[in-house]
C-alpha cells in the first residue's frame, strides 16, 4: 500500500506538467480550432532560452520570467506568420504546418544548443521530504511545481471569467462572426490566446526540465501525453485538460512504477484509442468529433 | 484514343508499359552509375514506396497521418522476423526467399492498417493526426517491450539475401526456374507484360485485389527482376573478368554451384557490388508498388477517395460508403509503408526502434507535402528531395566549414521551413505549382 501511495505521490508533479501542456493545447483549440502540435517545440525552445539565461545569471526566477516572455512572443509569431496565412478550408494544411513548425524548432534548437541531453539546474531540492519517520517521494521542488501550476490556473480563471479581455476571448472562440460584429477584435483575441498558450507551455517546459533533462526531442513524449489528456478531457474544456492531465500523470506513474517506464507511451495509445472509440467527444465536452 | 485510355484493361497495359520502361531506364542508369549513386537510388526508391502510400492517405483521402513510419517498422520487423526464423518455424515448407518475407511484411502492414484504419476512419483531422502521432511514438517502443523477440533498443541484424551466397540466397538461386531463363532481355519484358495484364482488373473489391496483387505480382515480378539483375551483372562484368579462378569457385558451397554448369551465375560474381543489389531490389519493389498505385489512383478507387475527402455527405448520397473508403486508403497506404519498411530493412541489414522513430514519420509527411500532396510524381520528387537535400547540405557545409551541429540540423530546419512555406503559399507542392504555371502559360 505504501508503494502505491509513493507512486501516486511521485506522479502528481508530472501530472501537473502534462496538465499544463494539455491546457496550452486546449487554449489554442478553443480559439482557432487547430491542435498546435508545435506546442512542445515552442516549450522546448523557450526552456533552452531559460537554460541560457540561467547559465549566464544563475538566477532561476529570472530564467523563468524570460521563458514566459519568450513563450508569449513565440506563440504570437507562430500564430501570425504560420497559422493565420493558412487557408481556413485547408484543415489538413493547418495540421501539417504545425508539424513543419515543430520540425523547424527542433532543428533550430539543435543548431543553437546541440542535440545532447543537458541538465537543468534545480532551484529547490528534488530529494524526498522526511516526514513521520520515513522519506516520502515528494520534494520541495514538487511543491513548487504544484504551486506554480495552481497559480497559473487561478490567473487563467480570473482572466477568462472576470476581465473584458477574457470575455472577448470567450466570445471569439464561441462565435467569431458574432463577436466581430459586436466589436471584438477577433484576430487580436486569437493572438492573445496564442500568447497565453505559449506562456503556459513555457511554464511546463521550465518546470519539467530540472527533473528530466532537455534536448531538442526530449518533449516528444510529453506531446503525446498532453494530447491524450487534452482529447480525453474534451479538447474544449480547460477543467477537463487539467483534471485529466493530472490523472494521466498518476496513471503513467503507476504504470512506470509497477511495470516499466517504456510502457507509458503504449498505455497512452491504448487510452487514446479507447477514448476515441467509445467517448470521442471527451469526458468534459459535448461537440462532434466523428465525421462518418 | 481518349476513350481507349479510359478502358480499365487498356489503362492497365499502359501503366504496365510505363513502369517497365521506367524499370529499364533506371536499371540502365544504375549500370553506368557508381556504387554511391546506386545507394541513393535505393533510398529514393524506398522513400517513393512509402510516399506513394502517403499520397493516397494524406492527399487523396485527406487523412493526415503520422503513423506510416510506425507501419514501416511493422514491415521491417515482419521481414526481419520471418527471415530470421524461417528455418525454425517451417511455414510453407519452402526454402526462404526475400520475396516471401516481403509478402508477409505486406500482409502484416495490411492487418495493422485495418486495425488502425478502423479507428482512424471515424476521426476528424486533428484527432487522427494526434492518434497517429501516438502510434509513431508508441509502436517503436513496443520493440523495447519485447527485447527477447524484437531485440530491444539494439534491434535485429538481418542476414540480407545477397545473391553472392548467403544461406537463403543459395536456396533461391538453385531454383531451376530461375536459371532456365537465360534469354535476351526482351523475353523478360514480354513475360512481365503478360504478368501485368493477367492481374485482376476489377477494382471493386479492392482489399482482396490488393492482397492478390501483392502476392502474384510480387512473386513474379520480383523473381524476374532479381533474375535479370543477376544476369546483367554477370554479363557486364564477366566478359571482362573472365579470368575468375575456377578452383576457388568449385571449393565454394556445392549446392549453390550445382546448377551452374555455365559460368553465367550471379553467385559466382566476384565483382558483386552491394549497392547495386540494394538499388535493383528497391527499384523492383518501387516499380511494382508504383504500378499498383498508378492503377488505384487513376482508376475508380482514386475517384472514390477524392469524393469522400471533398464531401463525405455528398459521397454517401451517391452510394459510396465513406467509412470503408477511408479505411481502404489506410490499408493501401499501410501496405505500401510495410513494403517500404521491408526494403529499408534490407538496405540497412538491420531493424531497430531508432530507425523507425517519429523522425521517419515526420520526414514522410515532409516528402509528400513538398512534392505535391495529390501527385504520384510529386511523391517521387519528394523522395528525391528527402535523399538529396541532406547530401547537398553536407557538401555546402564542407565547403563553408560549418560546425557539426549546424550541419546535422540544417536539413531538418530547411524541411520545416519549406513545409510551412509550401502549405501557405503553394498548397499543391512542387507538382501542383508547376502544373498551375503550365496552365497559365497555355492560356
Amino acid at each position: 500500500m505504501t508503494t502505491f501511495i509513493d507512486y501516486l505521490l511521485s506522479g502528481i508533479s508530472s501530472g501537473m506538467i502534462i496538465a499544463l501542456m494539455a491546457l496550452a493545447l486546449v487554449l489554442i483549440w478553443r480559439g482557432t480550432r487547430v491542435v498546435n502540435f508545435a506546442q512542445v517545440g515552442q516549450a522546448m525552445f523557450t526552456t533552452f532560452v531559460a537554460l541560457s539565461v540561467q547559465t549566464l545569471t544563475g538566477n532561476w526566477f529570472l530564467a523563468l520570467a524570460v521563458a514566459l516572455i519568450a513563450g508569449a512572443v513565440l506563440g504570437v509569431i507562430v500564430q501570425y506568420l504560420v497559422l493565420r496565412p493558412v487557408k481556413r478550408t485547408d484543415t489538413a494544411g493547418a495540421i501539417i504546418a504545425t508539424f513543419g513548425v515543430l520540425i523547424a524548432l527542433q532543428a533550430g534548437a539543435g543548431m543553437i544548443w546541440g542535440g545532447a541531453n543537458q541538465g537543468f539546474p534545480q532551484p529547490f531540492s528534488t530529494a524526498g521530504i522526511e516526514f513521520a519517520g520515513r522519506v516520502w517521494p515528494f520534494s520541495p521542488y514538487d511543491f513548487l511545481t504544484i504551486g506554480i501550476t495552481a497559480l497559473m490556473v487561478v490567473i487563467l480563471t480570473v482572466i477568462f471569467k472576470k476581465t473584458s479581455l477574457g470575455l472577448g476571448m470567450r466570445a471569439s472562440a464561441f462565435n467569431p462572426e458574432v463577436a466581430r460584429l459586436s466589436g471584438v477584435r477577433v484576430n487580436r483575441m486569437l493572438s492573445v490566446g496564442w500568447a497565453i498558450a505559449g506562456v503556459v507551455g513555457a511554464v511546463a517546459g521550465v518546470l519539467v526540465a530540472p527533473v528530466a533533462t532537455i534536448s531538442p526531442n526530449s518533449f516528444d513524449l510529453l506531446l503525446v501525453f498532453a494530447f491524450t489528456a487534452a482529447v480525453i478531457g474534451g479538447l474544449d474544456s480547460l477543467v477537463g485538460a487539467i483534471s485529466v492531465g493530472i490523472f494521466t500523470g498518476l496513471i503513467f506513474s503507476l504504470v512506470s512504477g509497477y511495470g516499466d517506464a517504456s510502457n507509458a507511451p503504449i498505455v497512452a495509445l491504448i487510452l487514446l484509442i479507447l477514448n476515441l472509440l467509445f467517448k470521442p467527444q471527451g469526458i468534459f465536452s459535448h461537440h462532434k468529433v466523428r465525421e462518418v | 484514343m481518349k476513350n481507349l485510355q479510359q478502358t480499365p484493361g487498356v489503362r492497365l497495359v499502359m501503366h504496365g508499359l510505363l513502369v517497365v520502361v521506367i524499370w529499364f531506364a533506371v536499371t540502365w542508369f544504375l549500370n553506368q552509375a557508381d556504387p554511391l549513386m546506386n545507394y541513393y537510388v535505393a533510398l529514393v526508391a524506398m522513400y517513393a514506396i512509402a510516399l506513394f502510400g502517403m499520397v493516397i492517405l494524406v492527399g487523396l483521402s485527406g487523412q493526415v497521418s503520422l503513423g506510416n513510419g510506425a507501419l514501416m517498422a511493422v514491415g521491417g520487423y515482419v521481414f526481419a522476423l520471418t527471415s530470421l526464423n524461417w528455418e525454425t518455424v517451417p511455414l510453407l515448407g519452402l526454402p526462404w526467399n526475400a520475396v516471401w518475407s516481403m509478402v508477409f511484411a505486406g500482409l502484416g502492414g495490411v492487418l495493422v492498417g485495418l486495425l488502425l484504419g478502423g479507428v482512424a476512419a471515424r476521426l476528424r483531422g486533428p484527432y487522427l493526426a494526434g492518434l497517429t502521432l501516438g502510434v509513431a511514438v508508441g509502436v517503436p517502443a513496443i520493440a523495447n517491450r519485447f527485447p527477447g523477440l524484437l531485440g530491444g533498443e539494439n534491434g535485429l541484424i538481418l542476414t540480407v539475401p545477397y545473391p553472392e551466397g548467403g544461406y537463403a540466397a543459395g536456396a533461391a538461386l538453385t531454383d531451376d526456374e530461375l536459371f532456365d531463363d537465360t534469354d535476351s532481355l526482351d523475353d523478360d519484358t514480354f513475360n512481365e507484360e503478360t504478368d501485368l495484364a493477367d492481374l485482376p482488373t476489377s477494382q471493386d473489391e479492392f482489399e482482396d485485389e490488393a492482397g492478390e496483387l501483392t502476392v502474384d505480382d510480387f512473386e513474379e515480378l520480383t523473381v524476374d527482376g532479381f533474375d535479370e539483375e543477376i544476369e546483367e551483372i554477370t554479363v557486364d562484368d564477366f566478359e571482362e573478368e573472365f579470368a575468375a579462378p575456377v578452383e576457388d569457385l568449385d571449393s565454394a558451397d556445392p549446392e549453390v554451384l550445382a546448377d551452374s554448369s555455365d559460368l553465367v551465375d550471379g553467385s559466382l560474381d566476384l565483382e558483386f557490388v552491394i549497392e547495386r543489389w540494394q538499388a535493383s531490389m528497391a527499384l523492383t519493389a518501387a516499380v511494382v508498388i508504383g504500378f499498383i498505385a498508378l492503377n488505384l489512383v487513376r482508376g475508380r478507387q482514386g475517384r472514390l477517395w477524392k469524393a469522400v475527402r471533398d464531401d463525405p455527405v455528398a459521397a454517401a448520397v451517391s452510394g459510396i460508403f465513406p467509412a470503408s473508403t477511408k479505411v481502404s486508403a489506410f490499408v493501401v497506404s499501410s501496405l505500401f509503408a510495410a513494403i517500404a519498411g521491408a526494403v529499408l530493412a534490407q538496405i540497412l541489414a538491420f531493424v531497430g526502434p531508432g530507425a523507425f522513430g517519429l523522425g521517419l514519420s515526420l520526414s514522410l509527411l515532409v516528402g509528400v507535402v513538398l512534392g505535391g500532396r495529390v501527385s504520384l510524381i510529386g511523391a517521387l520528387l519528394g523522395a528525391v528531395l528527402l535523399v538529396w537535400l541532406p547530401e547537398f547540405v553536407l557538401q555546402v557545409a564542407g565547403e563553408r566549414g560549418w560546425e557539426e551541429q549546424v550541419t546535422n540540423n540544417a536539413p531538418n530546419l530547411i524541411y520545416g521551413l519549406l513545409v510551412v512555406v509550401v502549405v501557405i503559399l503553394l498548397p499543391g507542392g512542387i507538382v501542383g505549382t508547376v502544373g498551375d504555371w503550365a496552365r497559365k502559360i497555355r492560356k
